[in-house]
């Protein structure tokens, strides 16, 4: 039999992958930070899926977050999403501590708000508790790429060049924070409060206006609540949707069939050319 | 910063207070564990040079054809048919699990698990059959076992006198969010006179301690030829206790980010727009897609990307979804089932990247997240088997699964 891939990978492959982690990028500011996944490609590789898309994107059947997206299947393993997305950045928004009353004192924990995003459409939001900093910023940038959502961007006027700014007016409400999202114009950047700026740049949103109302002093509603609102973006029916919508397989049953060889009575896919018939 | 506590006063609890450093782990562990769970876990060993090779009774492999030991009658072929299809099930894991009580010792005890490899079968779950294959013995053995699996010490701790080695170094290792209830100090006396109990109980006699025997792989390659059984790519199975914690945060760390503590202490030091996060409190995971007991399961998996099951006799199974029907009694004596193993996903990735050059068959109709496997505690027999006269007689009998889906 042919060599099999994975195991001889998995025992020789623990020491090396962890000696390579060594690098992380130091610097000052608060800039965007790329995701260094250039130098960890022997990390990826180990990466044994757990679900059936795990399992269908690391065979390469799926190739873009969009199939995804398409038929609203749940995202279960933060490697789908480093796998389909290039330069996703992320960034720490906030850390906290949050204290809870012991008998014995008191016992902090440190709650880490990380945004990700590839500033062109894609941004997730992950908040994470811990006992120490480097855990919550871990775990948190996980369940934001576990989170990454589609943003719909739209024009304000005329439709010269690439859309811009939110389709509609939008509202997203978190807690007591509602955010609104109005379309803006060319040039008029991101009208917002610091906060929920940074989520619009990593979602791509170069022009909007936007109002809050509500308790906007807990940050965390309000950047939860502007999530919201990106969520909503594509959600909202506009006339271009008016069209009835051509089913498709969802990536399940079409990769089912496809990979069952044996059977003869397969459901051929449509793209499958019909062999010439001969008279 | 976490670990501060003030000095008390009272001597109970300053002794306790050295030990929290130390003993957390371990304390949180034993409040959380139900006595003797400890996890063993399946890791993927050699292929097989052919699928059909003949190994013996006691090795644990997955797929491949079942090793029958010497019976005195054969397996019912009723037993080896799919409920819904009537074809050949196939076998997905045969595992030896011995088992050493107080009252009895069963060495010769194997639990295959079979599945049906139809695509409409391969979702429900009554096509899956787990069975139980013992030799029940009258006479006790001696206590030692010779085949341990491994011997992880490096993790006791030599804090107080009589500190359980054994059992503490190899324990499941639980959650953030479990541990984080109040240790208070009271139960924390009485925990740690229980583990010191435990101790010396585990040394005076063996508690229900299971062994496992390392297979490199069976000697004799033998074909069986059967080919109308339908097989699975074939690998063995080597075990490993499940351990450390610390690996699970090397495990988690994604490759991708380059956030430096440095940077978020400056960052958070240049709060001068008068912004102040308030009202914070904790959160429970929460992610689009999956929730807060699914991102536990995969945590556990994540320590052990290559796990393909993980063995815990009467342990606590590793639920992804929240709510699990329990399982039913068992039919011969009546008493109700009790966890032993579960198979988890990395054994079906592992099958389909065998399963790419041949193409006997899919697995694609398999889209389980887990399968846990329930057997009686009391391991009883079929009822053919006669213990007073002391005659060792092999009995099988058919087990529960519950196969829990990908949705």
């Amino acid at each position: 039999m042919a060599e099999r891939g994975g195991f001889g990978r998995g025992f020789g492959g623990r020491g090396d992958g962890e000696g390579g982690r060594g690098g992380r990028g130091r610097g000052g500011g608060r800039g965007d930070r790329r995701g260094g996944r250039r130098g960890n490609k022997s990390e990826e590789e180990k990466w044994v899926p757990v679900t059936k898309l795990g399992r269908l994107v690391k065979s390469g059947n799926i190739t873009s977050l969009e199939q995804i997206y398409l038929h609203s299947l749940p995202v279960k393993e933060h490697q789908i999403v480093d796998a389909l997305t290039k330069d996703l950045k992320d960034e720490v928004m906030k850390i906290t501590p949050v204290q809870k009353q012991t008998r014995a004192g008191q016992r902090t924990r440190f709650k880490a708000f990380v945004v990700v995003g590839d500033g062109n459409g894609h941004v997730g939001l992950g908040v994470k508790c811990a006992k120490e900093v480097a855990t919550a910023i871990r775990g948190a940038i996980i369940l934001a790429k576990l989170s990454v959502i589609p943003v719909r961007r739209g024009y304000w006027g005329n439709k010269i060049g690439l859309p811009h700014t939110v389709p509609c007016k939008v509202t997203g409400k978190c807690g007591s924070v509602t955010v609104r999202m109005v379309p803006a114009p060319r040039g008029a950047g991101i009208v917002a409060a610091r906060v929920p700026k940074k989520v619009l740049q990593f979602a791509g949103i170069e022009d909007v206006f936007t109002s809050s109302r509500g308790s906007t002093k807990i940050l965390g509603n309000f950047v939860k609540a502007t999530f919201d609102c990106l969520m909503k973006t594509y959600g909202f029916l506009t006339p271009d949707f008016w069209m009835e919508t051509r089913f498709s397989n969802s990536p399940y049953q079409q990769y089912t069939d496809l990979l069952s060889k044996q059977a003869t009575k397969a459901i051929l896919p449509p793209t499958e050319e019909i062999p010439p018939v001969e008279v | 910063m976490s670990g501060r506590i003030s000095v008390p006063s009272n001597y109970l609890t300053l002794w306790c207070c050295y030990l929290l450093n130390y003993l957390c782990f371990q304390i949180s562990v034993y409040l959380c564990t139900s006595g003797m769970g400890e996890v063993i876990l399946g890791m993927p060993g050699q292929w097989a040079h052919d699928y059909r090779e003949k190994a013996d009774h006691y090795t644990s492999k997955i797929g491949g054809l079942p090793d029958w030991p010497d019976l005195d009658i054969p397996v019912s072929g009723k037993l080896l048919l799919c409920d819904l299809c009537g074809g050949k099930l196939c076998l997905m894991a045969q595992i030896y699990a011995p088992l050493s009580m107080a009252e009895r010792s069963i060495d010769e005890r194997v639990i295959y698990v079979l599945g049906c490899m139809k695509k409409d079968c391969g979702s429900n779950p009554q096509s899956w059959r787990v069975l139980r294959l013992q030799r029940c013995k009258q006479d006790i053995e001696s206590k030692d076992e010779p085949l341990k699996a491994e011997q992880p010490e490096e993790e006791s701790t030599s804090v107080a006198e009589d500190k359980p080695t054994s059992q503490s170094s190899s324990v499941k290792v639980c959650d953030d969010e479990d541990s984080d209830s109040d240790i208070d100090l009271d139960d924390l006396a009485q925990a740690l006179e229980q583990a010191a109990t435990l101790a010396s109980n585990s040394k005076k006699q063996d508690g229900t301690k299971h062994t496992r025997k390392i297979v490199e792989g069976p000697v004799a390659k033998k074909l069986i030829y059967d080919l109308t059984t339908p097989v699975l790519p074939c690998f063995y199975i080597y075990s490993q206790r499940n351990s450390s914690e610390g690996r699970m945060d090397k495990a988690n760390f994604v490759g991708g980010s380059s956030i430096s503590l440095k940077e978020i202490e400056k960052s958070s030091g240049n709060e001068s727009e008068g912004e102040s996060w308030e009202g914070e409190a904790y959160e429970y995971d929460k992610a689009l897609g999956a929730d807060r007991t699914y991102l536990k399961f995969k945590k556990q998996l994540d320590a052990y990307p290559e796990q393909c099951f993980r063995y815990s006799y009467g342990g606590n199974a590793l639920f992804p979804v929240a709510n699990v029907p329990k399982p039913g009694a068992c039919k011969i004596c009546g008493s109700a089932r009790r966890f032993e193993l579960q198979l988890m996903p990395p054994l079906l990735y592992f099958l389909q990247e065998a399963s790419d050059d041949s193409s006997n068959f899919s697995i694609d109709g398999w889209t389980w997240l887990t399968i846990i496997i329930f057997t009686c505690p009391k391991n009883c027999c079929s009822g053919t088997c006669d213990e007073k006269s002391g005659n060792s007689c092999r009995c099988i009998v058919e087990e529960e699964a519950i196969v829990i889906q990908d949705d």
